[in-house]
């Protein structure tokens, strides 16, 4: 398949639970309360408990090495969170590609809410046949 | 006002601390893990590492006691990844992280403390395999 400027990542929609919040938090070491205590997460100003920044990242990652597969290697992967994501609710990761240089790619991601709200943006850079 | 400028003051004269290199192993049962919790199939990460798992290694921040006097709570700005070697199973990397930057800048609803942390990770022969870069902000 030919790689092409704007041509779109297919879309990965994750469903993440509360559950899944525990799960990545100790999957990852980090137990900042913000993610699985309701009562915490609302006294610092929260709606109540949001998805850890880096699980974002994470659902990002695999939309871009679901595409990718075997034909190259990722060699940079920004993101940048832009709003909260609450579990219960759809997180639709999209992307597409920007720029084609050679074996060089470059894509645009973004993670959008249930209202389409890019809650979540961010670039890679894949080396292709590397 | 003054105590604020004085907590940013403090924090900005720890720009450059290194934190102690942490050496952890790539094992097989905790990148499983996290791939379950982030719930990605791909049988690749039977033998690699996804490409976020090293922030699971080591902490991706130096703990900064003093930044806890601003604001009621963190929040992740963001994250930028550099890879220059994979991560297989079996690797050991040593992760050293270092306070990059802190500065302040006015946000939706006042002002924010943002500070930049950079991550180093070198693999058991010597190469370095990615570099992290985490934007942290206290809210």
């Amino acid at each position: 398949m030919n790689i092409e400027v704007g041509q779109e990542l297919p879309e990965l929609v994750k469903h993440p639970t509360t559950r899944q919040l525990v799960q990545y938090a100790g999957a990852q070491g980090d137990f900042y309360e913000i993610h699985y205590d309701q009562a915490y997460a609302q006294s610092v100003a929260l709606p109540g408990v949001i998805l850890h920044g880096l699980l974002k990242a994470a659902f990002l990652g695999q939309l871009v090495t679901d595409w990718l597969g075997d034909r190259g290697t990722l060699k940079t992967f920004e993101v940048s969170y832009r709003g909260i994501d609450r579990p219960g609710h759809p997180y639709r990761c999209r992307g597409r590609v920007t720029r084609v240089d050679g074996d060089e790619v470059e894509l645009e991601v973004w993670g959008e809410d249930d209202s389409g709200k890019r809650t979540t943006v961010g670039a890679a850079t894949v080396q292709l046949g590397a | 006002m003054s105590a604020t400028t004085s907590v940013i003051d403090r924090l900005r004269a720890r720009i450059g601390l290194e934190g102690p290199p942490i050496t952890a192993p790539v094992e097989a049962g905790h990148v499983r893990r996290f791939v379950e919790a982030i719930g990605d199939p791909n049988p690749r990460w039977n033998k690699e590492a996804p490409p976020t798992f090293l922030v699971a290694l080591a902490p991706v921040s130096l703990h900064l006691a003093e930044a806890e006097g601003y604001g009621k709570g963190w929040l992740n700005g963001g994250n930028q990844f550099e890879y220059f070697a994979p991560v297989v199973i079996g690797d050991r990397i040593t992760a050293t992280g270092r306070v990059a930057d802190v500065y302040e800048k006015p946000g939706s609803t006042g002002n924010l403390l943002f500070i930049i942390f950079e991550t180093e990770y070198v693999n058991q022969r010597g190469e370095q395999v990615a570099r992290l870069k985490g934007t942290a902000i206290r809210r």
